[in-house]
């Protein structure tokens, strides 16, 4: 039985072409410099990316500029996908995380007001289309039930860590408890997540 | 994963785990960890089972749709990144062509692994017999000629076997990323491992390589090919590129 089905159309796939591929497999095609692949990529993970990065940064501007530099360093620099590892969507998160922590962090404290783009959920908001989206959409409500349903003190720190991109000593100062403690409740609120979401995999792909 | 008993491991060094997968640590504490993992099975287990987690959280976040001009800013800095490297290769092209003499041209650039230099040149010297065996045309008889699939637009490939050995024709290829190299890879059954081989190589500056296959193809299924991190790989990291049916 043949691994994929041969593509042969046109003088360079377009990224509609491309859409019957795999994400592993269009990483292949990325990794030999097709732009139409890299498009696919884009198109399926982009609003994942933005959703995550404004989340974390809580202006579009910025939010942006993050997903443009981690896009653009995954084509430039030949960052190695390992499906070892996991699914592209999450290797592709993972650098947005990344990307959003470090822009976070260059950020000075006086800088550090989160003043949100009045109203940008309601614009920005992903439409549901598709069966995968309707299933993301159930999976990411139960991963925020998981989240909602810890302790205030273990949700918090996850929060602040995760989506606020502040280090454990940060988190310690801010709500004025030893840092030995803010990493076990990071721990136990995982811990729990894990046991509540059934051992999940992965996000879906 | 017990949520009751902490993960520590025998130099007490369990409580990184939450926080390096959540990225509170600092770079320089993430560094040491990272490090740390490699050598200690019980963080490293409790990594992957956090990991699993904290994978899962970018879903938690209300999600929006990329706004259009984001695309637009970049696809326009791909799509200029890819036209530059498509101008650098024709340039290089050009510079190989016959009666240039600013580069040495190289037909099909073979790379081996320096450990195996001796095996590399007994294979160079087979694959070479084939490559002469086929351009003078006299191979035909036993020389079998099975087309192969490419997962590459307007790239194509075709593997002549003959004697049991198998050289690989490729054309159209584009240039390996940088850091990487493509890798042959044999499989022996359908649902079986693919075995790394020595041969890794490039391509011309006209995407085309002439890539003898190491040893025997005799009761091998499938000749496959990847791009991998430089120096090749022992499992393939990515589903083939072009992937050649023998039997």
């Amino acid at each position: 039985m043949p691994m994929f089905k041969p593509l042969r159309s046109g003088r360079e796939g377009s990224a509609a072409g491309l859409g019957v591929l795999a994400d592993e497999e269009l990483m292949q095609l990325v990794y030999t410099g097709q732009p139409a692949a890299f498009e696919a990529i884009y198109d399926r993970h982009a609003d994942a990316a933005f959703s995550l990065a404004y989340r974390m940064c809580g202006q579009r501007a910025l939010a942006e500029d993050v997903v443009q530099e981690a896009f653009l360093s995954l084509w430039r620099s030949g960052a190695r996908y390992d499906r070892a590892r996991g699914s592209v969507r999450t290797w592709v998160l993972g650098v947005v995380h990344n990307r959003a922590i470090d822009a976070l962090r260059r950020r000075t404290v006086h800088d550090r007001g989160r003043i949100s783009d009045e109203g940008i959920e309601e614009r920005l908001a992903a439409p549901e289309r598709t069966d995968v989206e309707f299933a993301r959409r159930d999976e990411a409500r139960e991963i925020r039930d998981a989240l909602e349903q810890l302790p205030d003190e273990q949700s918090r720190v996850i929060e602040l860590a995760y989506f606020g991109g502040l280090t454990h000593v940060q988190i310690a100062s801010m709500l004025d408890a030893p840092v030995g403690t803010i990493k076990g409740r990071m721990r136990l609120g995982l811990a729990k997540m894990r046991m509540a979401l059934g051992d999940p995999t992965e996000v879906l792909p | 994963m017990s949520i009751d008993e902490p993960r520590v491991g025998p130099d007490g060094c369990g409580g990184n785990a939450a926080p390096y997968v959540l990225g509170a640590l600092t770079e320089h504490e993430h560094e040491a960890f990272a490090r740390h993992i490699e050598s200690c099975a019980v963080c490293r287990e409790e990594v992957a089972a956090l990991q699993l987690v904290a994978s899962a959280l970018p879903a938690a976040a209300p999600q929006l749709s990329a706004p259009p001009e984001l695309k637009r800013r970049v696809m326009s800095s791909v799509r200029a990144d890819a036209r530059k490297r498509e101008s650098q290769e024709l340039r290089r092209g050009r510079a190989s062509e016959p009666g240039r003499t600013s580069r040495p041209a190289a037909s099909a650039w073979l790379r081996w692994r320096p450990n195996l230099a001796v095996a590399a040149l007994a294979v160079a010297v087979i694959a070479l017999a084939v490559v002469a065996l086929s351009s003078g045309g006299s191979a035909g008889g036993g020389t079998r000629v099975i087309r192969a699939q490419v997962l590459v637009p307007r790239a194509s490939a075709s593997l002549s076997v003959s004697d049991g050995h198998a050289q690989l024709s490729l054309a159209g290829m584009p240039q390996s990323a940088p850091g990487h190299v493509y890798e042959v890879w044999l499989k022996r059954s359908a649902s079986g491992k693919a075995l790394p081989t020595d041969a890794l190589f490039t391509v011309a500056a006209n995407g085309a390589a002439t890539v003898g296959v190491p040893g025997s193809v005799d009761g091998v299924r499938e000749i496959m090919v990847t791009s991998e991190p430089l120096g090749g790989s022992r499992v393939p990291t990515l589903p083939a590129l072009i992937v050649a049916r023998v039997s």
